[in-house]
């Protein structure tokens, strides 16, 4: 009798003790430095005028933007600098009110002004903002600070995307006064920001590390001391740091491959958990169209027949990716043509023979004994595999290709100055969930990644209108007719398919939440680690 | 067993036999070559003998060099499929259809193994004979004019050597760019101070040498005296001095190209292909057992055939032939 009163005690006393240890351990805890990695040397860290995640990755948690997603609820788009913010009726103005009392890394009191000095300087056409200037030029007519707290950005025309756009993590603001100081954000010491963390080093092709914001607007954020971004570019490499525990998250790009995270999972069991994830990333082939041999339509037209997308998505992402699609079902709904019908379109049919043949014919018109051309990668993630594989495909048709190869913050820049024939591979990840980025980010004139120099009127007219368009069913028809007009012609970019992966997180971490795009979420300011 | 060859002045005769080269002079009868070949041919049968017991480890040696250079010649014939193709499904492990699997995206490993003979062979022999040769040229020339010129230029050897080989490689590649032609011309800077230091001690005893008193005395320019006196007399370590670097230079090869700044990328090497086994070493091991096998059987091969031949003109190893 007396044991089982004892029994009862114990049992009681637990059950008083175990929620509030439970509770202990999902109430946020500071301290710690979480260790993270990113893909490749950043090189300039300018995040206006760069576009490699790399970049961004590397100083987001520096900086804070006007909006941001919810690091809690990352589907949710919430103020950031920017307390609240109102629409005009027509839609035409928004007035954003920004928060009082914060205060930049070097002490200097934030304003309107630096909202506006970044602002223009995104907006000025010269400085060619691959990302942020790259969505908002068309869109803002102009930029105007009412007081210190507050600012007024006029459209051009009720943008459907406008609030997506400016809460895009490379919309972030810069300061006035550190523009003037340095011209530009390219170098380490020119990284003061608003954000959780301020930027304490980086080491090239070492590590880039932050250190707490002690004075962050938020109070009480973020929990981390800091984080340590290693650049580990060889997918081994990552591999072999994952399952050795020497980082506790992956939730970027290049996502895990299912063979990788695999055995990843084989090696750290219950310490980590694995998630499959799309990542709102793009698998595109580049042509330069004002350079032989495609400066030609045909040639080009020809390289988007002899694709087998289908077998590069089985192979280079061992079946993690939805080939031949434009837009991604999964990713832009009905916004996207149905799988149906692009699964039956020539260049992306099953089986391959007829589109080979065609594209062999296209071929020989110009080259009859086939043609050389030089192939550049970046030598990140797995693009070398990717571009065997498509290089293989291609030699069927009489294309034949050597490969050079780029570290990534060389390649972007010879990318971007339009010094390459071909690209046999290359991702673009979307900034924002809207079915209009893609266009505005690769296939418009004035796109910040149209490497391919290509221009066609109905395309910039129709991403335009696709723009201006506020009925969600007359948008959909102009994204629809859109696609049919890329997948029928003969484009510099040449989509493959939407890539997806694997990521993982260390069961230690606590307060992250995946992102819908691989850029939101990386500022770790609510992230925590649990003993 | 005829004591073949007896002197050194003997091994380029043998060496030319050896390589079916004609041996006979000009003006000699059709007869007398009759015979004469017979006697070569005979020649050729003793010497592999006498080779075979001297050195049977050389010969093993031998054979592994003779089947990289036919698996090499004969690439195109031997390959069953093209090592570029990636036409076959991924990670199929070694069997009757792929004998040394596939690859992970879906390559027919045996092919690229094959091919990769071709490239380890051609860059090998071509930053070897281009490393060596200047290399040669170079501790020759300056070892027999000697005074400042030949100081500064062994500083500069001393330069050169003083860099660790691999990071001095890599250097190279990082500057010259990724491509084949760039491995051989950083593996013949690689080879080339060795070559010279290793050369210009064998010129420094041979200027020594009465004959070329004699030329000098006899009138000969100095240039006569170096091409014709010194040089043939340094032919037989600057073979040693090549086969043994061959195995070295299929080594760095490999070794640049498992770190990415060798061969392009979709080239087979075999270096690149143990890169790219890396990867999957739990799912398909086979990815690097085949490659670094082949690299393991080429620079052992080359290696003993390089001490056998070493050895043959090493007069102090050379025992009773002398």
């Amino acid at each position: 009798m007396r044991s089982r009163s004892i029994l009862v005690a114990i049992v009681g006393a637990l059950a008083l003790v175990l929620p509030a240890v439970a509770g202990a351990q999902d109430k946020p805890r500071s301290g710690g430095m979480l260790n993270w990695y990113v893909y490749g040397d950043p090189g300039r860290l300018d995040i206006h005028l760069e576009s490699p995640l790399s970049v961004q990755q590397s100083v987001a948690g520096v900086y804070s933007g006007l909006l941001h997603r919810d690091p809690a609820e990352p589907t949710k788009i919430i103020g950031d600098l920017a307390e609240r913010w109102a629409v005009s009726p027509d839609g035409k103005v928004y007035t954003f009110h920004l928060r009082k009392g914060v205060r930049w890394h070097d002490g200097q009191p934030f304003t309107s002004a630096d909202v506006k000095a970044t602002l223009d300087r995104v907006l000025n056409p010269a400085a060619k903002s691959p990302r942020c200037g790259s969505m908002l030029r068309p869109i803002v007519a102009s930029v105007e600070a009412v007081d210190a707290h507050t600012i007024q950005i006029a459209l051009k025309f009720p943008a459907a995307p406008f609030v997506e756009y400016v809460a895009s993590a490379w919309c972030v603001i810069a300061a006035k006064h550190v523009l003037e100081k340095f011209g530009d954000l390219s170098k380490p010491e020119a990284q003061i920001g608003t954000g959780p963390f301020k930027f304490k080093r980086y080491e090239r092709d070492s590590v880039i590390e932050w250190e707490k914001n002690k004075d962050y607007f938020i109070a009480g954020l973020p929990y981390l001391d800091g984080v340590k971004q290693f650049v580990l570019k060889k997918g081994e490499l990552q591999l072999a740091a994952a399952k050795a525990g020497r980082i506790h998250l992956w939730d970027t790009w290049p996502p895990l491959k299912k063979t990788e995270a695999d055995e990843l999972k084989r090696a750290r069991g219950n310490e980590i958990d694995i998630a499959q994830n799309t990542i709102n990333t793009i698998f595109l082939v580049y042509m330069h169209v004002q350079k032989p041999p495609f400066n030609h339509p045909d040639l080009r037209r020809a390289v988007h027949l002899a694709l087998d997308r289908q077998e590069l998505v089985a192979k280079a992402l061992e079946g993690a990716g939805v080939p031949c699609v434009v837009l991604d079902p999964k990713l832009a709904a009905d916004f996207a043509l149905p799988l149906e019908e692009v699964q039956k379109t020539p260049g992306c049919r099953q089986p391959k023979d007829q589109d080979i043949a065609e594209a062999k014919k296209l071929v020989e018109k110009h080259y009859p004994s086939g043609v050389d051309v030089e192939a550049a990668v970046r030598s990140v993630g797995n693009y070398v595999d990717r571009a065997q594989l498509v290089l293989s495909q291609l030699r069927k048709i009489g294309i034949r290709g050597t490969i050079r190869t780029y570290e990534s913050a060389a390649g972007f820049a010879v990318f971007g100055k339009g010094d390459f024939v071909f690209l046999p591979t290359q991702d673009r990840a979307m900034v924002t969930v809207d079915p209009g980025d893609l266009f505005s980010l690769i296939y418009t004139t004035d796109a910040g990644s149209n490497w391919g120099k290509w221009s066609d009127p109905k395309i910039d007219e129709l991403a335009e209108r696709g723009l201006k368009e506020t009925n969600r069913d007359r948008r959909k028809q102009i994204y629809h007719e859109i696609q049919r007009y890329l997948l029928s012609g003969a484009p510099s970019a040449l989509p493959v398919a939407w890539v997806e992966g694997y990521h993982f997180v260390d069961k230690r971490v606590r307060g992250y939440k995946f992102a819908p795009t691989v850029y939101d979420n990386n500022t770790m300011m609510k992230v925590w680690l649990a003993p | 067993m005829p004591d073949v060859p007896r002197r050194v002045a003997d091994a380029p005769a043998a060496a030319a036999a050896a390589v079916g080269a004609p041996v006979v002079a000009k003006g000699v009868d059709r007869e007398s070559m009759a015979g004469a070949e017979i006697d070569r041919r005979r020649g050729v049968a003793e010497w592999l003998w006498w080779f075979a017991r001297r050195q049977p480890l050389g010969l093993a040696g031998a054979v592994i060099v003779l089947v990289l250079v036919v698996t090499a010649i004969l690439a195109p014939a031997l390959a069953p499929h093209g090592p570029k193709d990636a036409a076959f499904p991924q990670y199929v492990a070694p069997g009757t259809e792929f004998p040394m699997g596939t690859d992970h995206l879906g390559r027919d490993i045996l092919s690229r193994i094959v091919w990769g003979a071709r490239l380890s062979l051609y860059v090998g022999l071509a930053s070897v004979l281009f490393g060596v040769t200047v290399g040669a040229l170079w501790g020759v020339v300056t070892a027999h004019f000697g005074g400042a010129s030949d100081t500064v230029s062994q500083r500069v050897v001393d330069s050169l050597m003083a860099l660790p080989p691999i990071i001095l490689a890599l250097a190279l590649m990082a500057a010259l760019g990724q491509s084949v032609t760039n491995v051989i011309i950083a593996l013949a800077i690689l080879l080339t101070p060795t070559a010279a230091r290793t050369i210009r001690s064998v010129a420094l005893s041979i200027k020594e040498m009465p004959y070329v008193e004699a030329a000098r005395a006899a009138g000969a320019t100095e240039w006569r005296i170096i091409f014709r006196h010194v040089v043939p007399n340094t032919l037989a370590t600057y073979i040693v001095l090549v086969t043994v670097n061959i195995a070295y230079a299929i080594v760095v090869e490999a070794g640049l190209s498992f770190l990415g700044l060798g061969a392009p990328p979709d080239e087979p090497s075999w270096g690149g292909m143990l890169t790219a086994g890396t990867q999957a070493m739990e799912t398909a091991p086979w990815m690097i057992f085949f490659p670094g096998l082949a690299i393991s059987l080429t620079v052992f091969g080359l290696n003993l055939l390089g001490d056998s031949i070493r050895d043959l003109t090493d007069p102090r190893l050379r025992g009773g032939l002398g």
